[in-house]
C-alpha cells in the first residue's frame, strides 16, 4: 500500500528547505569567510582584488595581536562571570523563592523581566547608572560624602562594569529554567526529609542540587555557548574596546576590525577564530556538564 | 491518501517559495518595469522650480504620474548639529510643496556614522538622497560609480545646482568629477566657557595666543579645580588630531600626506601627535578623557567644568541649545547663560599664525544611482536637491559661515544670537581658510591615529609607529 509514511522520500522533500537554508546562510557564508580571511579584503560584499602576502598573513597577525589576547582573556572572564554570575545568582534565587510560599510567580516576572528589554537600551540605561559626571552610582556615593568621582568605565573598573550588566541581564533567564526544574522536584522527598529532622539546608543541599542535576548541566552548557555571543551590551557601553582596547570581547573585536576598521579580512579571520572556540568549548562543556541518566 | 500527499507537495512547495522569496531579486524586477514608465518622472519640474528658487525657494510639483514618491535621505543634519531643526523645516516645507515624503535616517556625523554609509553603499541599501563628505571618505561609492555626477544630472535638468558658484563646488579626489552640492561651509575653533577662565583668573585668548600662552592658561585652570579642556580621547580626537597637525605645519602645506613617518611631513604629524601626549600627561585633559564620549566632555564644557573645547561650527547650535530650557525652542533661550560662551582662534605654535582656520565646503548633496534609475525617484530627488540648496534655504544654513551660492544675500546679525555674532566677529579675522587633511587621509588610514589616539598618549604606541601604520594603509589603499 502506498503510504506516506513508509515512504523516506518524503521525508527528504521535508527536510530539503532547512537543508537548504543552512547551506545558503550558514555553511556557504562560512566556507567563503575562510576564503576571505586569506584575501585583502577593504570593503564588505567583495572578495578584495588580491592575496595576502604570505597568505596565511591574517592567522600570523590572529597569533601575535595583543587585542585578540586580550579579547580571549575577556571572554573567558565573561564564561567565569557567566558560571558563577549568571547561573550561580539565578540558583541562588530559586532555591530562596522555592523556599516561600507567597510571591512566587511576582518574583518569577520581576527576575525574568530584563530579558525582554533590548540588551541595547539596557546598554545606554547603565550608561547612566555608570557615568562619570552626574551618574546614578556616583551620585549615591557624593550623597554618602565622597568628593572625588569614580571613572566606573576607566581601565581598572572597566571589565567589572562591563560584567555586571550582562550578568544582571541573564539572571531571570537560568532562573526561570531552575525553578521549573524545582518545581519537578517531588514534594514527599521534602516532607519525608523533614519528618526524618532535616534542616532546610539539608534538603536543599541533599535534595534540591542533586536533583537539579540535569538542568544545572543544562543551564551551564547554554551560559557558556552564550557568553561566546555576547556582543550588543557591550559593545553600546564600550564602543572600540574603550578605553584602551581592554574591553574587547571575541565578538566585539570581529565587528571592530569588519565595521570600523575596515580590516574585513582580519575580521573574517577572527570570526574563524570565533567558530573554532565555539565548536571547542561547546564540546568541552558537553562532556564536562554530561547529564546523568540517574536523575 | 491522496490528500496527505497533495498536503505535502503543497507545503514543501510553500516553504520553497518562502525561501526563494527571501533572496527575491526586486531591484531587477523595477529595472525591468521601467521602460514602460519612462514618462513617469517630471523631468521640466525643475524648470518651473527655477522661475521661482531665488525668491521664495518654493520647490517643484514633482509628483509622479504614479502619485506622491518616498525618498530615502540621509544627512548629517541631527542631533547637537546647529541646522538640525533648519532641517526639519525645510524638509517639510518641501513635502508639502510637492506632496512628496521623505524618509529620514539622518544622523550625527562621525566615524560611526561614515562607515554605517559606507556599508549602506556596500550592501546596496543607501539612500537616494545623501549629504555626506565630498572628500576621500567618498571615493569608496564615488570609484563603485554609486552616486551621479553634477553633470550627468545637468544634461537632463540644466538648471541643477545652477545657482551655485562651480569654482566652490569640490570635486571628488577619487576622479576629478563634482558629484556633491554643498550648503554651508564649515569652520573648526576654540569654543571658550568664559565662566571657567573668570574663576580660574585667565583673560580671553585673542588672535595673538600663542601654544606657550594656551599651556601657561591650562595649568592656571588645572590648578582652580577645572579640566582645561574638554575632549574625549577615546571617542572623538579628530579635532585636535587636525590642529595638533596644522600646528607644525602652513597653510601652503598641511593638505600633504607623508609618505613616511620620518620624512619632513611624516615628523610634522609625529610631533603634533606628540603635543597631545604633552597635553595628556599634564593632566589637560578630563580625567576620564579616554573612556568618556564626546557628548559627555561637551557636557562637562556646557555646565561650567572644562574651559576649552575644540570643534567645528556645527557645534554652534549644540551650546546655544544646552543656554535653553527647551532645546527645541529658541524663545526659552538663558541669554545670561549663553554670554558665558566664546569662541576663538586655536593657539598658534611655530609657523602657523593663530589666526590661520581650518575650514571649507566639505560636505554636499549626493544623488545615488539608484535613485537616478528608478524612474519615479528620479526627479522627486533632483527636485530635493534643488530645494535644499536654493538661494532661500542655504542662506539658513550657511548663516556665520561660507557658501557656494553666486548670489549669497547679505548675513542679517540681527536675527543672530551672541555666540553667533562672536562666531561671525572671529571669522572677520581670519587669515586663511585650509581644508581638514583627514579628509583626504582616507578612513582606515586614520584608524591607528584616531582609534589609536588613547595608546599613543598613554605611552603604550610611539606616535611614530601609529602614524606609519596609517601610511601603510593609505599606500595599500592606492595599490
Amino acid at each position: 500500500m502506498s503510504n506516506i509514511y513508509k515512504s523516506r522520500k518524503y521525508v527528504f522533500l521535508f527536510l530539503a528547505p532547512a537543508f537548504l537554508f543552512l547551506i545558503l546562510y550558514l555553511y556557504y557564508p562560512f566556507f567563503v569567510n575562510i576564503y576571505g580571511s586569506f584575501r585583502g579584503i577593504k570593503n564588505l560584499g567583495t572578495f578584495g582584488t588580491k592575496w595576502n602576502t604570505p597568505w596565511y598573513e591574517n592567522y600570523v597577525k590572529l597569533v601575535t595581536d595583543p587585542v585578540v589576547r586580550t579579547s580571549l582573556k575577556n571572554t573567558l572572564i565573561m564564561i567565569v562571570a557567566t558560571i558563577i554570575g549568571q547561573v550561580g545568582i539565578a540558583l541562588l534565587l530559586a532555591i530562596l523563592v522555592d523556599n516561600i510560599e507567597k510571591g512566587t510567580q511576582f518574583f518569577r516576572t520581576v527576575y525574568f523581566f530584563p530579558i525582554v528589554i533590548s540588551a541595547t537600551a539596557l546598554g545606554l540605561l547603565f550608561n547612566l547608572i555608570f557615568l562619570y559626571d552626574k551618574g546614578m552610582l556616583n551620585q549615591f556615593l557624593e550623597l554618602f560624602g565622597r568628593t572625588e568621582l569614580i571613572d566606573w568605565k576607566g581601565e581598572k573598573l572597566a571589565i567589572m562594569t562591563m560584567m555586571i550588566p550582562v550578568v544582571w541581564q541573564y539572571v531571570g533567564f537560568y532562573f526561570v529554567i531552575l525553578q521549573t526544574g524545582l518545581n519537578n522536584i517531588s514534594q514527599e522527598l521534602y516532607e519525608s526529609a523533614a519528618i526524618d529532622g532535616a534542616t532546610r539546608f539539608q534538603r536543599v543541599w541533599y535534595i534540591s542540587l542533586p536533583l537539579l542535576r540535569n538542568v544545572l548541566c543544562t543551564c551551564l552548557t547554554l551560559g557558556v555557548t552564550g557568553a561566546l555571543k555576547v556582543f550588543d551590551l557591550p559593545w553600546t557601553m564600550f564602543p572600540k574596546g574603550m578605553p584602551l582596547k581592554e574591553t574587547f570581547l571575541t565578538g566585539t573585536y570581529m565587528y571592530y576590525q569588519t565595521m570600523e576598521a575596515k580590516n574585513v579580512d582580519y575580521g573574517a579571520t577572527l570570526a574563524v577564530l570565533i567558530v573554532v572556540l565555539g565548536v571547542l568549548l561547546s564540546r568541552l562543556t558537553r562532556r564536562v556538564f554530561k547529564e546523568s541518566e540517574d536523575f | 491518501m491522496k490528500l496527505k500527499k497533495l498536503a505535502a507537495v503543497l507545503m514543501t512547495a510553500i516553504m520553497t517559495i518562502s525561501l526563494a522569496g527571501c533572496g527575491s531579486s526586486a531591484p531587477e524586477a523595477a529595472a525591468a518595469d521601467a521602460p514602460t514608465r519612462t514618462e513617469a518622472p517630471a523631468a521640466e519640474a525643475p524648470a518651473a522650480d527655477k522661475t521661482d528658487k531665488t525668491e521664495t525657494a518654493a520647490p517643484a510639483e514633482t509628483e509622479t504620474a504614479s502619485g506622491p514618491v518616498e525618498i530615502t535621505v540621509t544627512t548629517t543634519f541631527a542631533g547637537e548639529d546647529s541646522n538640525a531643526q533648519n532641517y526639519k523645516d525645510a524638509v517639510a516645507q518641501w513635502e508639502a510643496a510637492t506632496g512628496n515624503t521623505v524618509s529620514d535616517t539622518s544622523a550625527t556625523s562621525d566615524e560611526t556614522f561614515k562607515t554605517r554609509i559606507i556599508t549602506d553603499f556596500e550592501t546596496g541599501s543607501e539612500p537616494d538622497v545623501l549629504f555626506f563628505f565630498s572628500g576621500a571618505d567618498a571615493n569608496d561609492f564615488v570609484n563603485a560609480g554609486k552616486v551621479v555626477s553634477i553633470d550627468d544630472i545637468r544634461a537632463e535638468f540644466p538648471e541643477y545646482a545652477s545657482n551655485m558658484n562651480d569654482d566652490l563646488i569640490a570635486a571628488s579626489p577619487a576622479n576629478g568629477v563634482k558629484y556633491a552640492v554643498p550648503v554651508n561651509g564649515y569652520w573648526e575653533a576654540m569654543f571658550v566657557n568664559t565662566a571657567v577662565l573668570d574663576a580660574a583668573g585667565v583673560a580671553m585668548p585673542d588672535a595673538g595666543y600663542t601654544w606657550d600662552q594656551f599651556l601657561a592658561d591650562c595649568q592656571k585652570i588645572k590648578d582652580a579645580g577645572f579640566a582645561p579642556i574638554a575632549a574625549a580621547l577615546g571617542n572623538i580626537p579628530h579635532y585636535w588630531w587636525e590642529f595638533a597637525i596644522f600646528n607644525q605645519q602652513t597653510p601652503a602645506n598641511h593638505l600633504n600626506i607623508p609618505g613616511a613617518a620620518d620624512d619632513a611631513t611624516g615628523a610634522q604629524w609625529v610631533a603634533g601627535l606628540e603635543d597631545i601626549k604633552d597635553l595628556y600627561e599634564r593632566g589637560f585633559f578630563p580625567d576620564n578623557t579616554l573612556s568618556a564620549t564626546d557628548d559627555e566632555t561637551f557636557a562637562m564644557f556646557t555646565d561650567g567644568k572644562a574651559a576649552f573645547l575644540l570643534d567645528g561650527s556645527w557645534k554652534v547650535g549644540g551650546i546655544v541649545g544646552s543656554c535653553q530650557s527647551d532645546p527645541e525652542d529658541p524663545s526659552t533661550l538663558d541669554t545670561e547663560k549663553l554670554s558665558h560662551f566664546d569662541v576663538t582662534y586655536f593657539p598658534g605654535k611655530g609657523n602657523r599664525k593663530t589666526t590661520d582656520m581650518i575650514g571649507g565646503l566639505s560636505m554636499g548633496y549626493y544623488i545615488t544611482t539608484k535613485a537616478w534609475e528608478d524612474p519615479d525617484k528620479r526627479a522627486a530627488a533632483v527636485s530635493f536637491v534643488e530645494h535644499m540648496t536654493s538661494d532661500a534655504v542655504v542662506p539658513l544654513f550657511a548663516q556665520h559661515t561660507a557658501s557656494a551660492l553666486k548670489n549669497a544675500p547679505a548675513v542679517d546679525e540681527s536675527q543672530f544670537n551672541a555666540l553667533q555674532v562672536k562666531a561671525m566677529s572671529m571669522m572677520s579675522g581670519v587669515t586663511s581658510l585650509t581644508g581638514a587633511v583627514q579628509d583626504l587621509f582616507n578612513g582606515d588610514c586614520r584608524v591607528s591615529t584616531f582609534d589609536g589616539m588613547p595608546e599613543i598618549v598613554v605611552g603604550n604606541v610611539s606616535a611614530a609607529d601609529a602614524v606609519q601604520e596609517g601610511i601603510d594603509v593609505y599606500k595599500d589603499t592606492l595599490e
